[in-house]
């Protein structure tokens, strides 16, 4: 089975990731995920591709505490998190959060919550290619 | 010496990835900072976290070890 916490170039399957989920506990009664996605229109510009740069290690790392912090925080059951570095088109995926609970609140305040660290503690960059050219991404609150 | 990592829009605006600033004794995380913002003012603008040994580091007074690995970083945009 994959590790429950991985960065990649290539795409993930969502369903791959749920299943992996499920099978960890038959306790769990509601999964909450997210999907981040390239948007193929940013700040007013069309958007052919976005590029990722990574501190891999120390993201890797981090992505992991992330999942633990989680699980304790909200007494999870599991948790996946897939981050997607190098380049991907207008439309396809970037990032995946899978969390299950015995109850849906939980699962679902952790997967808001998951995401919402993710962009404050995991070195990761975004690269916008536009027709103007290559724009590094400010963040969004 | 220390390693020195820059990735993304540091990175860029450094023209490298990496940098070697020779250990001193006594040299803590804010001294290097201090060196490479002064020859590297435009990248350093942008940084706002700073990382030693693959750790987030808040206290700038860090003292370095020998081989040690920091990275000067800008705000994340990942997911």
């Amino acid at each position: 089975m994959k590790d429950a916490v991985r960065i990649q170039m290539e795409d993930f399957s969502q369903d791959e990731e749920i299943r992996a989920l499920q099978a960890s506990s038959k306790r769990m009664g509601g999964i909450a995920t997210f999907l981040g996605c390239a948007r193929d229109f940013s700040e007013g510009r069309e958007v052919s591709e976005i590029s990722f740069d990574a501190y891999g290690s120390m993201a890797l790392s981090e992505l992991k505490n992330l999942r633990s912090d989680a699980i304790e925080k909200y007494g999870l059951l599991d948790a996946r998190i897939v981050h997607r570095i190098g380049t991907v088109k207008g439309g396809e995926n970037i990032v995946f959060i899978a969390a299950g609970a015995e109850h849906r609140v939980a699962a679902l305040e952790a997967c808001r919550w998951i995401i919402d660290e993710l962009k404050q503690r995991v070195p990761i960059w975004k690269k916008e290619s536009t027709p103007q050219g290559e724009a590094w991404v400010t963040p969004h609150p | 010496m220390i390693k020195v990592l820059f990735f993304g829009p540091v990175a860029e605006r450094i023209g490298g990835n990496a940098l070697q600033v020779e250990h001193r004794p006594g040299v803590r995380l804010q001294d290097v900072r201090d060196e490479l913002a002064a020859q590297y003012p435009q990248a350093f603008e942008i940084v706002c976290f700073a990382a030693a040994n693959g750790e987030h580091v808040r206290d700038m007074s860090l003292p370095l070890a020998d081989n040690s690995e920091v990275a000067f970083m800008a705000r994340f945009s990942g997911g």
